[in-house]
């Protein structure tokens, strides 16, 4: 992380600032819940006094001044909120950062910084400055050979390497298990762990209707019956997407029989 | 002495700026300038910013350089990311 004067990369000293703002605006989010009125902190701007460095390697470091240290650098820092559709806007998409990365091409140090400084990191964004201003443009402004590009460019693209038939999925799913409820059953209880994520709490269908949550926690889930009760095959549609199944059956022989019931109450049954 | 991180000095601050409770005031906004001696720390493998007002007003050369900060500080707005 730090040089030989142990100084940080600029990147990761903005970073390290905007951790702390992140960790502000996170905690005044959370005392929201509660307050009819909360603060936040629209703009933060610092005047950090720094050492301004280059290491050997060309990258340009920031230390903070220490007590005692005379001859540092004003840097003028300005924080200021911005929306989702900001963020999207000025930055690259997450799908175009999925490409496989230059140092895969086995360039030297400087051939993959002298690129970076052209905004290229990955195959596919020096695929697309290739397409649009040529490869002896970039071979010219960044100093690599035209050749090694193309070879780089010919490596970076798709390609099959073999076919082979995916095993087949089993025939017939497993049987779900069975759940016996007594007649009369108005609400069932799931227990679990996780239960409530991102995108809400599970869905709970019975017979494909969905029945509704009279209360939805991390670790239980209650839902409400249909009236009057019946049994079927009964779905549970977790945040991540997986479903569970299980055979929902009404059975009068369920109110005896506590010790096969999975959701029977605790310390035995009615 | 720990020093404190630069986040809990800011929450400090922005808490700071709420009326007494019964006074009937209603803060819409708050632009604060005030020093802060502003250092970094290495924990784990991460860099980590600290932040507080100054130990002193007094200059004495084995104190931390002070910086100066400027917040704008205004009522959340719902549904904003800020």
């Amino acid at each position: 992380m730090t040089a030989d004067g142990g100084g940080f990369a600029v990147e990761e000293f903005i970073n390290a600032i905007t951790a702390q703002l992140d960790r502000v605006q996170d905690a005044l989010r959370l005392k929201a819940v509660n307050r009819p009125l909360t603060y936040a902190l629209k703009e933060l701007s610092l005047e950090l006094k720094v050492f301004v460095e280059m290491d050997g390697e060309g990258n340009v470091r920031m230390r903070p001044g220490g007590p005692n240290e005379s001859g540092t650098s004003e840097v003028h820092l300005s924080f200021t909120t911005i929306t989702k559709p900001m963020i999207e806007e000025n930055t690259i998409s997450l799908t175009a950062a999925r490409s496989a990365p230059l140092d895969e091409l086995g360039l030297t140090t400087q051939e993959r910084r002298r690129l970076e400084h052209m905004g290229v990191r990955n195959i596919a964004q020096l695929d697309r400055l290739g397409a649009s201003t040529g490869v002896t443009t970039v071979s010219r402004l960044s100093a690599v050979p035209v050749d090694r590009l193309r070879q780089m460019l010919s490596a970076g693209r798709p390609r099959l390497s073999g076919i082979r038939p995916q095993s087949p999925k089993p025939a017939a799913p497993p049987t779900p298990p069975v759940v016996k409820v007594p007649p009369g059953t108005r609400r069932l209880q799931l227990k679990g762990a996780h239960l409530v994520g991102d995108s809400g709490p599970p869905t709970v269908r019975l017979n494909k209707k969905a029945l509704a949550l009279s209360e939805a926690d991390d670790d239980v889930l209650v839902v409400e019956m249909p009236e009057p009760a019946c049994g079927g095959h009964l779905e549970v549609g977790l945040p991540d997407g997986q479903v569970v199944a299980y055979e929902l059956s009404v059975d009068d022989g369920a109110r005896e029989g506590p010790g096969h019931d999975l959701w029977a109450p605790d310390g035995g049954g009615e | 002495m720990r020093r404190a991180e630069l986040a809990d000095t800011l929450l400090q601050l922005v808490g700071g700026v709420e009326a007494p409770p019964g006074s009937g005031l209603v803060v819409t906004e708050a632009l604060l300038e005030i020093p802060l001696e502003v250092g970094s720390a290495v924990r784990g493998s991460e860099l980590v910013f600290l932040g507080a007002p100054p130990h002193t007003r007094f200059r004495a050369g084995v104190l931390p350089p002070v910086h100066h900060s400027r917040l704008r500080i205004g009522p959340a707005e719902e549904g904003s990311d800020g």
